[in-house]
């Protein structure tokens, strides 16, 4: 597993696919604040995901599946978020179908795949994940759809310990897949 | 250059020139020329490329909805080009060319569901 690190990108999704030829399955871009990540489309529009400082921001390149396989690869991911939540946090956790995790009926976390199939065959997927660690506070348009775990927990978590797990039961996850 | 040759009995005196519209053969003193045009006579390349002309299909590999198309009919395109996005299960699909080639026909639109197997492309 590799870990690409930034400090500030316009987005970890953005990024795996301008360097998507050259990264490996499971090499991992980290950003520690993104200027625009986005989500699932709206319509016309972009659902942007809110990346300030202090949140969990990643892509990870998956390995390749089977074509038919990959419809259930966004319920696959959410779960593995969901599963890492409940079992270090022991949170009642939410999967809003198919990509969007709730905590207390506020999102926490969001997901985005996207796969390149060329010839009818998946030639790579990303799976584009944030979550809200150490956000203290959302801006008003936010407060009362948005949490994070420093909201809900009182304290401040780690975040590469938090990454470091996610990806453990994405792996072990993903292998019933591949 | 100049040199003789035997056929039977008879022998020939050639000679052989360069000039400017060809090649001049003199035998036993008798002209001939072979303009250099004829060796000149162009083929077009199309005719002994190897390109492949059966038609390109290109499926929806799964059942989603058409959220974009990057192409329009008559455009050229390169394999790995991006044609659509087929968005599916909230997750987005970027549908690539496998061929390279012009852009057909195209089936489907933007908003359009489509089922796996479904064509939605087809390329020369």
């Amino acid at each position: 597993m590799k870990i690409l690190e930034f400090e500030k990108i316009e987005s970890t999704q953005k990024k795996a696919k301008e360097l998507i030829q050259k990264l490996t399955p499971w090499t991992v871009i980290v950003a520690k604040e993104q200027t625009g990540g986005y989500g699932r489309k709206l319509g016309e529009k972009r659902d942007f995901w809110y990346s300030p400082k202090g949140g969990l921001y990643f892509t990870v390149v998956l390995p390749k599946l089977k074509t038919e396989k990959v419809p259930i690869l966004t319920v696959l991911v959410a779960f593995s978020v969901a599963q890492f939540l409940k079992e270090n946090f022991n949170f009642n956790v939410f999967i809003k179908l198919p990509n969007d995790i709730l905590i207390n009926g506020k999102k926490i976390c969001g997901i985005l795949i996207e796969n390149f199939i060329l010839g009818g065959k998946v030639k790579g997927s990303i799976a584009g994940i944030g979550l809200n660690t150490n956000i203290e506070e959302f801006p008003e348009n936010l407060k009362n759809i948005a949490t994070s775990l420093r909201i809900e927990l009182g304290k401040k978590v780690n975040n590469k310990l938090i990454l470091k797990k996610i990806l453990k039961v994405l792996k072990e996850n993903l292998e019933i897949l591949t | 250059m100049k040199f003789s040759i035997k056929i039977g009995e008879k022998e020939y005196l050639i000679e052989i020139f360069e000039i400017e519209e060809g090649v001049k053969i003199l035998v036993n003193g008798k002209e001939f020329y072979f303009p250099l045009e004829e060796q000149k006579i162009f083929y077009p390349k199309i005719s002994t490329d190897k390109r492949d002309f059966q038609e390109k299909k290109i499926l929806a590999p799964i059942s989603g909805i058409i959220s974009e198309v990057f192409v329009k009919e008559g455009d050229f395109v390169k394999k790995g080009e991006k044609l659509f996005s087929l968005s599916a299960m909230k997750m987005e699909n970027e549908i690539l060319s496998d061929f390279d080639g012009k852009i057909k026909k195209i089936l489907v639109k933007k908003g359009d569901k489509v089922k796996k197997d479904d064509l939605l492309l087809i390329g020369v």
